[in-house]
This record gives structure tokens, sequence and C-alpha cells, in this order.
């Protein structure tokens, strides 16, 4: 044991619970949103985007292993069983800031300001939404935040005040550190988002959730959304694999795309 | 004045061929010297440097490239300069005192316009448009930031999948690393280049991370696409819509990929390779 401990001058630092804010985003099913006479029908199911599902897996993980806070913040729709979904999975608390359209700098001066307020040592975000994907959330609180940013990491690992991330920048991986605090966006293969159990979902509802009201003023605006679709022949072929395998060289050939 | 960067020496290009066509003075920030604006800054890429020179032009318009790195720079000279921001914009156009921009949105199911106030800050991919030479005054400016690079692991850059004539995709549906070679021969077969889904890309490594197509990938228009085993998920879809012909070939009839195809088999992915393997060399 003594041998280990001096082999091993980690093991006896003494960790302090880290305290995390992950931002997550409350968006339609983007797998539900459907065209019908030309127009998109928006008024689908809402869900956790996608990729912010593992910033708050990422934030739970680090709270659980430290034995600090997991705090939760969302910008914009704060449809309260989406919310929950998010403390089900191990988020303490969720500030909730309810917004008119805001651009991503609207989002990130409402998020920056809550930041601030909280001085945590992590803020985690996802790479991206699946509505307006614009990977800019992350980068932007930190430049508001005045803190290092580490975007598209697909692991991290804290060691004291020091993180280090592995950085997907296709076609390139990067190794980079620095000290916290920092913000930190995650990619979809960090981890695999935890399932909460029926009792986690009970006992979400006695956890808090604040809510706020945030006036944008938005630099960007959206003016107009159109479906962006393409149309198909949508031939199918089905048989044996031998007889519609001819039927595709043949037709393929006739379309002189072989 | 405008300014242009991208830490790839073609996407650069696309940007700043943009930037020639609104007639204002451009200044660039770039990894190496190309001589496409009124100054250049060539610098070794920092984010934090990169961020502090294009900041510091006051400009009214940024144009970046589209590489993930690129993106994480713009989106902070966004919030430096208080600025509106549109990332991966397929369209611009300059109205009075006011940006008009197209991009896609929904993960690839919608086509948004957004109006944006100057100044204002927008990514752009690789395009076919290249820009006039021009006389350059090149400025050196390196510096080190608050995020240390501990390794650098350069990928390979394998393919130029935006300009494959014939593309054969693989997803989930291919059912293992091992089973590829049937697409591959496939591809070969058919001259085409070997690409694939988030999932077989980034997630399993069943093929480089630089194969991947989609709204997170590469954005391909080859003549014809096929996509084995792929469900047709909106970001796979957002990376191959404008394709030719697109062929798929998936066991269930029923996958999203269906009503996004000419031609849908009805088939497994593997017995599909050897069948039509087996045809076009016999
Ligand atoms: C922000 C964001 C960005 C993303 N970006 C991208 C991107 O750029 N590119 C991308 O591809 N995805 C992207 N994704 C992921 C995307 O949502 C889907 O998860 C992914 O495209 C699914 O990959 P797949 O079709 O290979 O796998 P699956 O969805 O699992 O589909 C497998 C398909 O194979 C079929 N199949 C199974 N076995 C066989 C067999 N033996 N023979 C024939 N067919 C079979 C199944 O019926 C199914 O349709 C992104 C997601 C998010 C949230």
């Amino acid at each position: 044991m003594l041998a280990d401990l001096l082999i091993h001058p980690r093991l006896v630092r003494v960790e302090v619970g880290l305290n995390v804010v992950v931002g997550f985003k409350v968006v339609p099913d983007e797998t539900l949103i459907k065209v019908s006479s030309g127009k998109l029908d928006m008024n689908v199911a809402v869900k956790i985007s996608t990729y912010d599902k593992n910033a708050i897996e990422e934030a739970v993980r680090i709270k659980e292993s430290t034995g600090g806070k997991a705090i939760g913040v969302t910008v914009g729709n704060t449809d309260r069983k989406t919310i929950r979904e998010a403390l089900s999975m191990g988020v303490d608390e969720v500030v909730a800031i309810s917004t008119q359209y805001t651009d991503v700098l609207g989002t990130a001066t409402a998020i920056a300001e809550e930041v601030r307020s909280m001085n945590p040592d992590l803020v985690l975000f996802g790479e991206t939404t699946t509505d307006g994907s614009t990977s800019g959330l992350g980068p932007m609180v930190a430049e508001f935040w005045g803190v290092p940013v580490i975007t598209f990491a697909k692991s991290i690992k804290l060691d004291g005040k020091v993180i280090r991330a592995e950085r997907s920048l296709t076609p390139v991986v990067e190794i980079v550190e620095t000290e916290l605090p920092t913000v930190v966006t995650v990619t979809g293969e960090i981890n695999s988002p935890r399932i909460p159990t029926l009792r986690q979902i009970m006992e979400s509802s006695k956890k808090p959730v604040r809510t706020k009201e945030f006036k944008s003023s938005p630099m960007a605006s959206l003016d107009s959304v159109e479906p962006y679709l393409v149309q198909r022949k949508r031939i199918v072929l089905e048989g044996k694999t031998e007889e519609v395998v001819q039927k595709l060289i043949e037709a393929l050939r006739k379309e002189g795309a072989l | 004045m405008i300014v242009v960067f991208s830490e790839d020496g073609e996407n650069f290009k696309s940007a700043a061929a943009l930037a020639q066509s609104l007639g204002e003075e451009i200044a660039g920030v770039a990894k190496q010297e190309l001589k496409f604006t009124n100054k250049l800054y060539v610098t070794d890429f920092d984010e934090d440097v990169v961020v502090d020179i294009v900041s510091k032009e006051s400009p009214t318009l940024v144009i970046g490239g589209d590489t993930k790195r690129d993106k994480t720079v713009a989106a902070r000279v966004a919030a430096r300069l208080r600025a509106a921001y549109a990332p991966s914009v397929v369209d611009l156009k300059s109205q009075g005192d006011r940006f008009v921009v197209k991009r896609i949105g929904y993960s690839g199911v919608a086509l948004a316009t957004l109006t944006l106030s100057k100044p204002a800050v927008i990514t752009v991919g690789k395009g076919d448009s290249s820009p006039k030479e021009m006389q350059t005054q090149v400025i050196r400016q390196e510096g080190k930031g608050r995020v240390r690079v501990v390794e650098r692991r350069e990928g390979k850059g394998t393919v130029d999948l935006g300009s494959a004539k014939i593309i054969v995709s693989v997803g989930r549906g291919m059912g293992s690393k091992e089973n590829v070679k049937y697409a591959q021969e496939l591809a070969d077969a058919i001259g085409a280049a070997l690409a694939g889904s988030r999932p077989v890309t980034a997630e399993m490594g069943w093929l480089p991370e630089d194969r991947q197509v989609g709204l997170s990938g590469t954005k391909v228009k080859p003549k014809l696409y096929l996509a084995l085993g792929i469900s047709g998920q909106p970001q796979h879809l957002a990376g191959m819509k404008d394709s030719g012909l697109v062929v798929a070939v998936n066991k269930d009839k029923n996958a999203p990929i269906a009503e996004n195809c000419d031609y849908l088999v009805v088939a497994d992915t593997v017995e599909f390779c050897q069948e039509m393997v087996k045809r076009l060399k016999g």
C-alpha cells in the first residue's frame, strides 16, 4: 500500500468536487418533421437535442466521480417534460430561461450571464444542435466568460485542475490540455447517454427548476424556412437477390449511370 | 474591410473568391502564403491567435472556412465583435446594410433564409469558384494560446469525396468492419469512391473519418450514390441529397431512405455486393 502511494502520488490527492454546468436545448424532433403540401410541419414532439445528451452524460459522470454538482441550463423552449429527462439523467438542478426567437449569440449571452454568476469549473455543451447546428454556442460562451474553449472533444480526462481532451478535427486528431475553468463541446461519440430508471424519473420531480426570462435582440433574424427536398423516383426492387440485381444493373445502364 | 480565414488552403480560396465578389478591401489569415487578399497574416493557426488577428481588423464581414476549427474560431469572433453569426452558408447577398444568407436547418430537413445585421460572421465550404491572384502584403504572426497541443495525429486525407463521380457508401447495415471489403470490391468494379455514415466512420472506425458523408461530414454530389445499409436519417441525407441518382440497399422497405432514393433494392447488403460484382465482372 505504502509502495503504491510512493509510486502513484496521484492516489493521495484529495479530489475536490467539480461543479459542472451543462447546456442543453429543447428542439423539435427532426426525424418527425415532414413536408405536407410544400410546407414543413413543425408541430412535432420535442426532445433534448441529440448530442446535448452526451454533454449531460459527461457532466453527470464528472459530478459522480468527483463528488461535485451538475447544473443544467436551457434557453428557448422550456418544456417541463424534456427538462425532467435531463434531471432524471442525474443533473441536480436546471435553470430554464425562456425567450422568444433568439439567435445563437443571444443564447450565448443568456447562458454566459448564468455561468458568470455560478462560476463553475467546467461548462459543457454538445458539439452542435439538431435545429440550428451552428456549433457556435460553446465558443461564444467561452469568449463572453473569458476562458479557453475546447471544441469537438471525443474524450476528456481531468487531473486536478488540468483538463486533457482528444479533439476530433477531421482528418486530424489533437490531444490538447488547458487549465480549468474552461468550456468544452463534446461529440456524439464521447459516451453513451444513460437511460434513466423509473426511480430516477420519479425522483427527478423533486429536483429544482429555476425559471427565468431573457429578452433577446437577435443580430440574425430568421426570415423563412423552406423544405429542402429532392424528389426521387422511389422504385422498389424486391425479390430474389440475383433478379433484383439484374434489374438494377439494367436500370442503371439505361439511366447512363454505369 | 472583409476578413477571410481558413486553416485549409482550398477552403481559403473559396472564401476569398466570395470576398472578392463583394469588391471591398480584404485581409486574410492562412497557414500558407496565398495571394488572394490585399494583406495576409500567415500563422500556424492557434485559435486564440487567429481570433485576435481577425477581430482587430474591425471587419464588416468575416468569411471563414468550414472546417471544425474554422467554425470554432468564427463563432468566437462573432461573440467578440457582437456580430451576427451564420456558419455553413450556401448563398450570400448584400442588401444595403444587411446580408441575406441561406443555410441548412433542422439537420437537413429545411433550407433557412436569414438576415444578418453588420458586422456579420459567416463560414463557407469549398466551392467551384476560384479567386483572382493579387498583390498581397504578407505579415507573419505567431503566438501561443491558452490551449496546448500535446499530440497531433495527422489524418490521412484519404479521398476527395466532394469531386467523386460515383460513391458507394456504407452504413451500420453492412454488418461488420470485415464486411466492408465487399463494398470495396463493388466500388472497385464500378470505379467508385468508398464512403460511409457517421457511425461507421466516426464511431466504429470501419472507415477513416474523412470518409463520412453528411451534415457533420462531407457534402457530396456524385452522379450515382449507392447507399448500402444506411437508414437515411436527416443528417445523412443532408450530405447527399443533391446527388444525381440515388440507389439504396436495405432489408427494411420502410427505412426513411426509401422516400429519398430512386431505386430501393430490398436485399442483404453483403449478398447485394457479391451479386453485383459477379454480374459486372461476368
Ligand atoms: C448533430 C448530428 C450530426 C450528424 N451527422 C451525421 C453525418 O454527417 N453523417 C451521418 O451519416 N450521420 C450523421 N448523424 C447520425 C445520424 O443521425 C444517424 O444516426 C446515422 O446516419 C445512422 O447511420 P446508419 O444509417 O449507418 O445506421 P442505422 O441508422 O443504424 O441504419 C442501418 C440501416 O441498415 C439496415 N440494415 C441492417 N442490416 C442490414 C442488412 N444485413 N442488409 C441490408 N440492410 C441492413 C437497417 O434496416 C437500417 O436501415 C448525425 C447526428 C447528429 C445528431
